[in-house]
């Protein structure tokens, strides 16, 4: 039973860093351009593809496609917050269809330029880890590890860099901020490149664990949405409050009745906080 | 009383359509488009009064399973099943949107998204109801006064007199007393709420009606392809919806009927070219949100006005 509870935490642990990293781009994207970002998963499904081809195809070093990956999506985000999506700020709904439209158009180029086959990309370590009677797969232990290095890495550029300092401001009231001269020009681009290169690090981390295909994308855009609503919309220690709860929650019903029950219950949650406390767990009040 | 002639006179020339053209493969698209049309206007209301549904995907599959159920499990007419799963669903809106319908904005379309997600693992994962991910298969063909309706035309009567309704009845609301309400609530709520208008009872009204006509267009549908499955009511079709919307134009009920048609023939004739729905679909709706957020109607009726104005 301790060691069923083990296993169960171990595996809820696991998924939830790859939700905090999906989630964190989300929610800093919609914190500070109040722009639900119904295209946060097919940012993730490019990064992997990006694995799929230089690894797979062409075999260069895993580690470092990763890195270029994650930074070619980021550009890619910061891009499209200047062509497209400048336009809508403050008029939420309008940013969200816009969001809605590259979602649909990401996903059929990438259906047109690789087809609808479930393609893998090759796994840069294989095995296991046994702790007594706790299976460990090696190579999630390694995502886990550098997810949680980029987690650490975030949260020291979002607690003691100028910019990170700007961006919480801009968070908070994007008004007072550009009293003190912070840009919304400035900040709506990186922040959109930023929560994009996270998603890219999720997509790249996780192609050599799931499979690569258009519509990869779809699953984990759900959990990052799931997540950010339980903590937040637009809260930043939410969302790793969120990832964390979603990943527990779902590992145990996952494991003891089964996946579907697991979604539906999630959802279920997301349904009662958003009529109970539509701020979520972590939320401030609305502006 | 023009505009009731020329409105017969439309309606006849379209109900006569695929008797003289005969063409299956046309009055099969006449009857998607029948059916987007309805949906598409039943998502107008909800626009209307700024709440973007993304239930409503659920909606058409709860009256494609209901009116199914209706008619496979309670050996009822097809009529009383058509109707009663219309109903059904309406009154499923009316309980939620008693609580939904308090929350605005990206919270409101985030609330229903994840209801609709709901809906759909329901019926995937209620085996003994509704089939499970094989869904219902063998749905029973409708029936009027002792006639079985199966051939297309048939069918095409039955979806162009349905959106006939839609469009009728979405445009009797708009110009009524009860449109500018509506609208009223969209533009600036608190005022209307000064004038002693009870604004929720006239958004849960809405409401209802828009999953009204959406239960029925979802029974016609699951008739038509006689095979109900989850995967056809997930959140994309509420997507397609407001897609439809947004390059139609939403200011006018004529609007959306022809974001209906472009956005159904479309993907009909590109058959061969699958993948390139979305592509299409996405890069439209790219264009028009940039370029013509008032959609094509818009675009029409500026265009006229400029050659008026210019030859005065």
């Amino acid at each position: 039973m301790a060691q069923l509870a083990t296993q169960i935490v171990i595996n809820g642990l696991a998924s939830s860093l790859v939700y905090i990293l999906m989630a964190l781009g989300f929610t800093l994207i919609f914190g500070i351009m109040r722009v639900v970002n119904f295209a946060h998963g097919e940012l993730y499904m490019i990064a992997a593809f990006i694995v799929y081809f230089f690894v797979g195809s062409l075999g260069w070093n895993y580690y470092l496609v990763v890195v270029l990956a994650a930074v070619a999506v980021g550009l890619f985000g910061a891009g499209l917050e200047r062509a497209l999506l400048r336009p809508f700020i403050g008029r939420e709904l309008n940013g969200m269809i816009m969001a809605v439209a590259i979602s649909m158009t990401l996903q059929s180029a990438a259906f047109i330029l690789f087809g609808p086959d479930e393609l893998s990309a090759p796994r840069p370590v294989a095995g296991v880890i046994r702790l007594g009677a706790i299976v460990v797969a090696l190579d999630r232990l390694v995502v886990g590890i550098i997810a949680l290095f980029i987690l650490a890495v975030f949260y020291l550029f979002m607690r003691y860099t100028k910019l990170g300092l700007a961006m919480r401001a801009v968070v908070q009231d994007e008004e007072i901020a550009s009293i003190h001269g912070i840009r919304a020009r400035v900040i709506h681009p990186l922040a959109f490149g930023l929560g994009s290169m996270l998603a890219g690090f999720a997509g790249a981390l996780m192609a050599p664990i799931y499979t690569v295909y258009p519509y990869m994308g779809a699953q984990p855009m759900l959990k990052a949405f799931i997540v950010v609503i339980l903590g937040g919309l637009g809260s930043i220690p939410g969302a790793v409050l969120g990832g964390v709860v979603l990943g527990l929650t779902e590992s145990v019903f996952a494991t003891l009745i089964s996946t579907t029950i697991a979604t539906m219950v999630s959802f279920g949650i997301v349904v009662l906080i958003l009529l109970v406390k539509p701020t979520g767990l972590m939320g401030r009040s609305g502006r | 009383m023009k505009s009731v002639v020329t409105h017969f006179a439309l309606i006849a020339a379209l109900a006569a359509w695929p008797f003289v053209v005969r063409q299956p493969f046309l009055t099969h698209v006449g009857i998607m488009i029948a059916l987007y049309a309805t949906l598409a206007l039943s998502m107008n209301l909800m626009l209307r009064i700024g709440q973007i549904s993304f239930a409503h995907g659920a909606f058409m599959g709860l009256g494609a399973y209901g009116s199914a159920l209706f008619m496979m499990r309670l050996d009822l007419p097809f009529f009383a099943a058509f109707l009663g799963a219309g109903l059904a669903v309406s009154v499923v809106a009316w309980l939620v949107g008693q609580i939904f319908l308090k929350i605005r904005g990206v919270y409101f379309v985030l609330l229903t998204f994840s209801f609709g997600e709901i809906i759909v693992l329901l019926f995937i994962e209620w085996v003994g109801l509704f089939g499970g991910s094989n869904g219902l298969a063998n749905v029973p063909p409708p029936g009027l006064f002792g006639h079985q309706i199966q051939g297309r035309g048939g069918f095409y009567l039955l979806a162009l007199a349905l959106a006939t309704f839609a469009y009728l009845s979405v445009r009797a609301i708009y110009r009524s007393e009860l449109g500018a309400v509506i609208t009223s609530l969209d533009e600036n709520e608190n005022l209307s709420r000064s004038l002693g208008i009870d604004a929720h009872q006239y958004r849960l009204l809405t409401f209802c009606f828009s999953a009204f006509l959406a239960g029925l267009a979802g029974a016609l549908y699951g008739h038509y392809l006689t095979l109900v499955t989850p995967d056809d009511y997930g959140f994309s079709v509420s997507v397609n919806l407001v897609v439809m919307n947004v390059i139609g134009g939403i200011s006018d009920p004529i609007g959306v009927v022809l974001g209906a048609l472009l956005l159904t023939i479309l993907p009909e004739f590109l058959r061969d070219a699958q993948q390139y729905h979305g592509l299409v679909y996405g890069l439209l709706l790219i264009v028009f949100l940039l370029f013509m957020p008032e959609g094509l109607y818009g675009a029409i009726r500026r265009f006229r006005r400029n050659k008026w104005e210019g030859s005065a």
